[in-house]
């Protein structure tokens, strides 16, 4: 666009790396950066086009992370060390959702940028994402498998709020091509920083049984009004009342109520009982993270 | 309410159905004529005074009714019949039955001489007996009425290993098991139903779960587990099928308890003479002379059912709930195969959800468990639904949208998707006669007999059995899927590649898996009927193409399946029969496709050795059939061409191999002639040419000439696909081009040139050169076709306007089928259910799309789907006028769309006929005829004013497109139109 987030971080004397997708947009960019000294690098790229899913050569201006932290000069650090590196940008609103998920999967697995450390995301989204991200247990509609594996997996804040009536738009009747939303409120776009947990991999989660909790949090939230002592009968497990006493989970407990917390240590608990290696739960695990990220 | 009284009439019950009437009133409701029936056949069946007879009788007649009416339009199910009419003689002694309909005769033109009674006609009989015909049709009607039928697969000939004959035993205990368990279930859950005092959403299942008894509810639910693949199943389509089941089942028990079935078997055995070579009738048609007979037999139950078909939503709530007994009833012990477990009873079929497109999707999966079970086992027998299997007699033929096929099963003349009942009512509006040439040519089509290819099935099913032949289209065993990747560790440790590298071998094996499980149920359907004579009945889509009833094995299948299928008649090649025959063969090898036929004919001598010695030892010889397009059918041809050759007399050699003619281009064909379009005409052979025309040379022809003047210009793309366009390149592209789908009745083919035919070596400028690519294929298209293009254009437009107005795109073909495009906006139902909080959203058509408001046409699929919806009614209704010609011209036909086959002897005058009918069907008026039937139903003012709206598409249906020079008569002449 117009380039205010670029302005705004450059005045506040911030050495600034900006991908740029459009070439319409490049040169004047790129006389920027040359009188700058140093101050501001500009890359063609796709911020939304990053380590797509399709193999083979990579085509301008979709980008690959290895090569874009080459480039930057940024080099990877360990899980707990501190934040190597702050990304700033708005979320496209198609597909947005969709991003949000591929991020989510990078972070648990450890892949893409998350491969650097705990790289920090401020980002423009959308109030009705918003919602999801920061949703309370027992929340109706709000409340869901993105909210879980958000919270376990960034902490989350709310930057700056603006209402939509603040922007211009090129419609002929003078509104903006916003997607309703029916049940939650969408009338702002909302900054949030989404910082990843330092204590994400500690405990039983690991980069490597990652999807696995992604797909338990998934099956369990997919019905969100239905009972988690039902849900494990359904997954074949034989000690299902015995493992949620000990979690000091009610019996009765739907699967909307629990806290993200919560569904953690179910995880871990399952792990320990090896329950996910001796049933068809990790096949399962395997053929759906395929659909989705592979 | 009527079927409330009826249930009433049924005890005699008067004041309950008194009681009725007046509710009927007090809602505002009018009592219909069944409403009538069932008050008469109470006070018939209790013998009321006759005041209350009269009484509505009197009511009936101030409805505007009449008496004989009831026996005109009801339809009966036992005795109701005489109750009606002795409660009618009680008052009016002397009331006689009105007399039977005078049959009436389809008027269309195209089917003047076809219909007209001047000159008697024998129609060919078939080669059996009226006593052989009865005995089939007793085995065909047992096996309906047992609704299943399992057979030995063709795998059986091997020997069980040990592992699986314990496996087997293993299976066995465990399914008797479960089959307690799921009876214990049900019988539980309906006890619980009936306890209830109120109704709910989950006790209104009540009344479904009584209509048959306990243990056939048990056997249509264990079904499942036989059938589940281990990938699992979306929970809707289980729950459908389960339904579904249930539902023929009572349509079965509600036959036999009306005495249906009775009646009918009556009827069939007197129709069975106008078929069968030692008897008498012979200038009627069959759908003529089963009217007359059921005319004939009077009184007892109608041969149709009252539709009583389920809501949709029913069919689903009923279909979850058995799904839920099954799930919750059978489980297996977890440490069946791992006996270091502890032992504990776990399901054996789980519910989870998956992702598609975001999408989230109910499965049901099998546990791994019971999968390994199965696969142990390697069971060799199989169970089918008695449809799926080919009719082991002639079948009933079609009198009605309701009424044909097979005996008992109920089959719809036309296929349509659960709950869309827009096509049955407007076949059901349509005045009867109208139905007539779709009837017969329905008829027509399933009476061919036919009979099996033992050599060839017997080598198919030797290759099978051993390890396949990818090559030859026999899909491989399991056993031969690539070995997945071993490495130390659990497979969640392993690294990405390797666990790619897993999810690809498991993705080929499930591929194999149901590609070999449907070469099984083919193979072993045709091993079934080796020796037997078997006929397909058909019915047709929407769109009037005609097809097989039986899903698996038939005539439309791939090579291998139309390999084993051959005429159970059998007819001498006569003069020139040898000659179509090496013709046919090369035209199956794919050579020779520019040449004529005399050149493919002289080719085929040449070769006379090679065909001989594929013949006699295909296995082990020069193997020469395996290289071409269509080898099994090829092979099928090598051996009958030496057979034939090598009779002491090849002219009276009893032949039973169907030989095909083809129609090239067939969509193409319909648009040039539609729009008279010389050049068109040319490219798809509607005129006399010494060699056959090829469009896609054409077209690439056409698109060479847009090139070189690009590359000129210094297109650098251009200039990259030099030396690149050819045929092959061009059959692609047309294949993917939207307009050209529509217009090629070709199926699905790769959406980008092979990049190996490419010059570039770097993949990145394949999207812009396919894109290039696309654009000139178009450009050439319209600049040859313009008068195609312009039909095209107004066929789009016209529809395009008709949805945006909100109704749906409706036509009628030239031979009288009303059709009707079923393409909505989506409304969804979610049904719900009690068991793990599974629900089900279930995509369902609009339960009566019209009288409802809301439910608005899809205009993109509206418009999109109207021009090649309307080519296909066409191609479908020249083909339904070939076969009703040659079956008056004691020809036998069949079609695989626009594929025509019949007898070598007969080839020729098919051939005749096939081009007598295409002139004579585009010389009616179509596209005024069109414009006149649209304009008539969607711009009739019903009030004074036209809308703007209105008036625009008055102006588009109004106009329509031009034709050019093309003088149709040429056609006949024509050598390669359908060769």
């Amino acid at each position: 666009g117009p380039g205010i987030l670029t302005q705004t971080l450059l005045n506040a004397g911030i050495r600034v790396v900006a991908l740029e997708s459009n070439l319409a947009y490049l040169p004047n960019l790129q006389s920027l950066e040359n009188s700058l000294d140093g101050q501001l690098k500009v890359i063609y790229g796709d911020f939304c086009r990053l380590d797509p899913l399709v193999t083979g050569t990579l085509k301008p201006p979709a980008v690959c992370s290895e090569k874009l932290f080459e480039t930057m000069g940024v080099a990877a650090v360990p899980w707990r060390a501190d934040v190597p590196l702050r990304i700033f940008g708005i979320m496209p609103h198609t597909l947005e959702r969709n991003r949000l998920w591929r991020l989510l999967f990078g972070l648990y697995e450890c892949n893409s940028i998350y491969r650097y450390g705990r790289v920090e995301l401020n980002l423009f989204i959308s109030e009705k994402e918003y919602m999801v991200l920061r949703a309370k247990p027992g929340e109706a509609w709000a409340y869901q498998a993105l909210t879980v594996l958000a919270q376990i997996g960034y902490e989350i804040e709310l930057l700056h709020k603006e209402p939509w009536s603040s922007f211009a738009t090129d419609l002929k009747n003078g509104s903006l091509a916003i997607p309703k939303c029916k049940w939650l409120p969408n009338d702002h776009l909302c900054l949030v920083r989404l910082t990843p947990q330092q204590n994400l991999f500690t405990g039983g989660l690991k980069p490597t049984n990652a999807t696995t909790f992604i797909f338990m949090v998934k099956q369990c939230l997919a019905k969100p009004t239905s009972r988690l002592s039902a849900r494990l009968n359904s997954w074949s497990l034989d000690n299902g009342g015995k493992l949620l006493k000990a979690l000091e989970i009610p019996e009765n407990a739907a699967m909307r109520d629990l806290y993200p917390e919560d569904y953690r240590r179910l995880f871990e608990a399952l792990q320990n009982s090896s329950m996910f290696t001796e049933t068809w739960f990790y096949d399962e695990v395997l053929e759906t993270v395929r659909t989705i990220n592979l | 309410y009527n079927i409330v009284m009826r249930c009433w009439a049924r005890k005699g019950c008067l004041q309950h159905i008194d009681e009725l009437f007046s509710v009927l009133e007090s809602v505002g409701l009018r009592p219909s004529l069944d409403s009538y029936a069932a008050a008469l056949q109470c006070t018939g069946r209790n013998q009321s005074s006759p005041e209350a007879i009269w009484r509505y009788l009197e009511q009936l007649k101030s409805d505007g009714f009449h008496v004989d009416e009831l026996f005109q339009k009801c339809l009966f199910e036992e005795d109701e019949k005489e109750k009606i009419l002795r409660a009618i003689r009680t008052v009016l002694p002397n009331y006689q039955l009105p007399p039977p309909p005078k049959p009436q005769t389809c008027k269309s033109t195209l089917l003047q001489d076809f219909y007209s009674k001047e000159k008697v006609v024998s129609y060919p009989k078939l080669d059996f007996s009226v006593e052989e015909l009865q005995e089939r049709f007793q085995q065909q009607l047992e096996m309906e009425l047992n609704n299943t039928i399992t057979i030995e697969s063709v795998e059986a000939a091997k020997p069980p290993t040990p592992q699986a004959v314990k496996a087997r035993e293993l299976l066995g205990t465990l399914r008797s098991q479960w089959h307690d368990a799921v009876l214990q279930a049900l019988q539980k859950s309906k006890h619980s139903m009936a306890k209830a005092r109120a109704l709910s959403k989950y006790n209104m299942l009540y009344p479904y779960l009584c209509l048959l008894p306990d243990e056939e509810y048990v056997g249509i639910m264990l079904q499942v587990l036989n059938t589940l693949s281990p990938q699992g199943e979306s929970l809707a389509v289980l729950a459908r099928e389960l339904s579904n089941k249930v539902y023929s089942r009572y349509i079965t028990h509600r036959k036999l308890r009306s005495h249906q079935l009775e009646k009918l078997q009556g009827v069939y055995e007197d129709y069975i003479h106008l078929l069968a070579k030692d008897s008498q009738p012979d200038q009627y048609l069959p759908r003529e002379y089963w009217e007359k007979l059921v005319a004939e037999a009077g009184f007892g139950s109608s041969l149709t059912l009252k539709d009583c078909s389920w809501p949709y939503a029913v069919l689903m709530r009923l279909g979850m709930h058995m799904l839920e007994l099954l799930v919750k009833a059978v489980t297996v012990p977890r440490n069946l195969l791992n006996p270091r477990l502890e032992s504990k009873s776990i399901p054996v079929l789980y519910h989870v959800y998956s992702y598609q497109n975001m999408w989230q999707v109910g499965l049901i999966k099998p546990h791994p468990i019971f999968s390994q079970i199965v696969t142990d086992a390697a069971e060799t027998t199989l169970t089918f639904h008695s449809s799926a299997m080919p009719m082991l007699c002639p079948p009933v033929p079609w009198t009605s949208p309701h009424f044909g096929a097979f005996v008992v099963n109920d089959t719809k003349l036309m296929r349509f998707v659960d709950g869309d009942i827009q096509h049955q009512l407007l076949l059901e509006q349509c005045p009867p006669v109208n139905l007539h040439p779709v009837l017969d040519a329905l008829t027509q089509l399933g009476n061919c007999a036919w009979k099996i290819n033992q050599p060839v099935l017997d080598i198919i099913i030797s290759i099978f059995n051993d390890k396949g032949n990818e090559q030859l289209d026999i899909p491989p065993p399991l056993s031969e899927a690539p070995k997945p990747p071993t490495a130390p560790g659990h497979s969640s440790t392993w690294s990405k590649s390797l666990k790619r590298e897993l999810l690809l071998c498991k993705k080929k094996a499930a591929e194999m898996h149901s590609l070999r499980m449907d070469a099984l149920y083919k193979l072993s359907i045709a091993n079934y009927v080796r020796d037997k004579v078997f006929w397909f009945p058909h019915n047709m889509d929407f769109r009037g193409r005609t097809y097989p009833c039986p899903p698996y094995f038939n005539h439309l299948g791939n090579d291998v399946t139309r390999a084993i299928l051959l005429f159970a008649e059998g007819r001498p090649l006569g003069p020139r029969g040898l000659d179509w025959l090496k013709i046919h063969l090369i035209n199956l090898t794919g050579l020779k496709k520019k040449n004529a036929l005399q050149e493919r004919l002289e080719y085929a001598n040449e070769i006379m050795e090679e065909i001989l010695d594929s013949a006699d030892h295909p296995i082990t010889g020069r193997k020469w059939w395996m290289n071409t397009d269509e080898p099994w059918q090829a092979l099928a041809c090598c051996m009958e061409i030496a057979k034939a050759s090598r009779s002491p007399d090849p002219a009276a050699y009893i032949s039973h191999f169907p030989v095909h003619q083809d129609g090239s281009c067939n969509g193409l064909q319909h648009y040039a002639a539609l729009g008279r379009d010389l050049i068109g005409a040319l490219s798809v052979n509607l005129m006399p040419c010494s060699v056959p025309q090829d469009v896609y040379s054409a077209v690439a022809q056409q698109v060479e000439e847009f090139r070189k003047k690009d590359a000129e210009r210094g297109v650098k793309i251009a200039q990259g696909l030099q030396g690149f366009i050819s045929r092959k390149v061009v059959t692609c592209l047309c294949a993917s081009l939207p307009w050209v789908l529509a217009l090629s009745s070709a199926s699905f083919a790769v959406p980008l040139p092979d990049p190996s035919l490419c010059l570039w070596s770097v993949q990145e400028y394949l999207w812009e050169a396919s894109h290039y690519l696309v654009r000139q294929v178009f450009n050439s298209i319209k600049e040859m076709f313009s008068a195609t293009r312009d039909i095209q254009h107004w066929l789009t437009e016209s529809a395009k306007l008709i949805s945006q107005s909100g109704r749906t795109v409706e036509w009628v073909t030239p031979l009288g089928l009303p059709i009707v495009q079923p393409y909505y906006r989506f409304k969804s139902t979610v049904v719900r259910c009690h068991w793990g909080g599974a629900a089900a959203t279930v995509l369902g058509h609009p339960e009566k799309a019209q009288s409802s408001p809301e439910e608005k046409p899809d205009t993109v699929k509206q418009k999109n789907a109207f021009p090649p919806n309307f080519i296909h009614s066409l191609d479908s209704t020249h083909m339904m006028l070939t076969a009703l010609h040659c079956f008056r011209q004691g020809l036998t036909f069949v079609s695989v769309h626009d594929c025509y086959w019949t007898h070598a002897l007969t080839v020729d005058i098919m051939n005749q006929i096939c081009r007598q009918q295409f002139v004579a069907l585009h010389s009616e008026k179509i596209l005024q005829d069109l414009s006149e039937f649209m304009l008539e139903k969607y711009c009739s003012p019903n009030t004074e004013t036209i809308a703007a709206w209105q008036k625009k598409l008055m102006e588009q249906l109004s106009n329509v497109p031009r034709t050019g020079e093309f003088n149709l008569k040429q056609v006949m002449d024509s050598t390669y139109f359908f060769s």
